[in-house]
């Protein structure tokens, strides 16, 4: 076992004083030391999204990221995003479009649309899709995913085409 | 598994050369994940994102210089890269999905050699130069002489690619790649990167390379050369295409076998080339 580094990580705007051994991820870091189970582990290897968080604001893989490299970085994990016990808008719109079946997905999907839409409020359909590009879901054919962040894009995006991801 | 992050380039070339099998950290994207897979089990990472040089961009009078820690997603945004070196930006911005792109580099990639990533294809086609830094100091050589085979640099112990320079080419040149995958964020099947340079409608100057067929990025003197001078007419397309296919030596595996990837370069080739040649008329 190697030894392990000490580090600071400032997680939802909390710093977490840490004992981390270098190969660890911020996935395994997240999960197992800090118990913050909203962050997935599917494919580890960047293929399927559903470790995302956001480093300074936007989307990577947490299982591809080695904790101690983000020393000094804001991370946001799906744990952040709710504002007071409120749903963040992009949660509340996936819950009213029906687009949350098993859920696995959602904590980087919702990561995904909320750095999209701090980006760039109005976004297209297509420009939600190529957002999208990093996230599988297996349930929905992401028709309905789509649709509810497209109800966020101010104003509303057009209606969506026939047909699921691109 | 130790870990170092060194804050100068010559620091990180003495940890290299003193740790056998030391390996550095760029973006990790890739690297990480083969480590997962037990793919490689490195007893040393020197991670490069301390040392401010690896992350700038300069522009030079004859081209510009990318960092090697410069992201894919930052290559794809820099409006600069345009003509030739548009190759560069343009397979910068297809490759993988985004959040890849925000986290993978250009070094990384191209110390990886994986032949089935992008940007050493685009390097190639943009005839690139890469600076190396070891333990006898700089040296800079033409992207080709990098690539050795599958995985595998020149790189010599305790030797990192410490920036790339992307040569602005002829000036009326336009660059372009072309990826063609199973479903949009996939490896590709086979991809081409081209520059191309027309005087009305016949080619003066053309290099074109091919990803994923072969242990390094294609790319056929004898297939440009058919090119220059014609005025890229159907037989000549083809028969470049027929060049470069016969030279490829891909691979069987889940995204296409050998012969469907050769099949795929001529009209891949042909579809660029059109590509390309909409842009240079603007």
């Amino acid at each position: 076992m190697a030894d392990k580094l000490p580090l600071s990580l400032t997680i939802n705007g909390v710093a977490h004083e840490l004992a981390v051994a270098p190969e660890r991820t911020l996935l395994e870091v997240l999960r197992e030391e800090l118990r913050a189970m909203g962050t997935k582990r599917g494919c580890d290897q960047g293929s399927c999204g559903a470790c995302m968080v956001l480093v300074d604001g936007e989307p990577v893989f947490s299982c591809l990221s080695l904790a101690v490299k983000l020393r000094g970085r804001a991370i946001t994990t799906i744990e952040g995003v709710e504002q007071g016990r409120e749903l963040h808008p992009v949660q509340r719109a996936l819950v009213q479009h029906g687009a949350v079946q098993c859920g696995f997905c959602m904590s980087g999907i919702v990561l995904t649309a909320k750095a999209l839409l701090d980006r760039n409020p109005r976004p297209t359909v297509d420009e939600i899709r190529h957002a999208l590009g990093s996230n599988v879901c297996r349930c929905s054919g992401y028709a309905k995913i789509v649709e509810a962040i497209a109800s966020l894009s101010e104003p509303p995006g057009p209606a969506l085409p026939e047909g699921g991801r691109s | 598994m130790r870990y170092a992050e060194p804050e100068t380039v010559e620091e990180g070339v003495s940890l290299l050369a003193a740790t056998e099998q030391a390996r550095c950290l760029a973006g990790g994207a890739s690297l990480v994940a083969m480590m997962h897979a037990g793919q490689v089990a490195p007893p040393m990472l020197i991670s490069l994102h301390r040392i401010p040089e690896l992350s700038t961009i300069t522009e030079a009078a004859d081209g510009i210089w990318l960092g090697a820690m410069v992201r894919h997603r930052t290559v794809a945004s820099d409006v600069r890269l345009r003509g030739a070196m548009e190759v560069v930006r343009s397979a910068a911005g297809q490759l993988a999905h985004p959040a890849i792109r925000n986290m993978a580099t250009i070094g990384g990639s191209v110390g990886l050699a994986d032949p089935s990533t992008e940007l050493p294809v685009a390097l190639v086609a943009a005839a690139a130069r890469v600076e190396i830094a070891g333990p006898r100091g700089r040296r800079i050589v033409p992207i080709e002489e990098l690539f050795v085979d599958r995985f595998k640099t020149s790189l010599a112990r305790g030797e990192l690619v410490t920036r790339i320079f992307v040569p602005q080419g002829l000036s009326e040149a336009v660059g372009h790649h072309l990826r063609f995958s199973r479903v949009s964020g996939d490896y590709p099947t086979v991809s081409i990167s081209l520059v191309l340079t027309l005087e009305g409608d016949t080619c003066r100057q053309a290099r074109v390379a091919v990803g994923s067929c072969g242990p390094v990025p294609l790319h056929v003197d004898a297939a440009d050369q058919r090119l220059v001078g014609s005025r890229l007419a159907e037989e000549d397309v083809a028969e470049a295409g027929r060049i470069l296919a016969h030279a490829a030596v891909p691979m069987d595996d889940v995204r296409g076998t050998a012969e469907y990837r050769r099949m795929l370069i001529p009209r891949l080739l042909g579809r660029a080339l059109s590509l390309a040649r909409e842009h240079a008329h603007g």
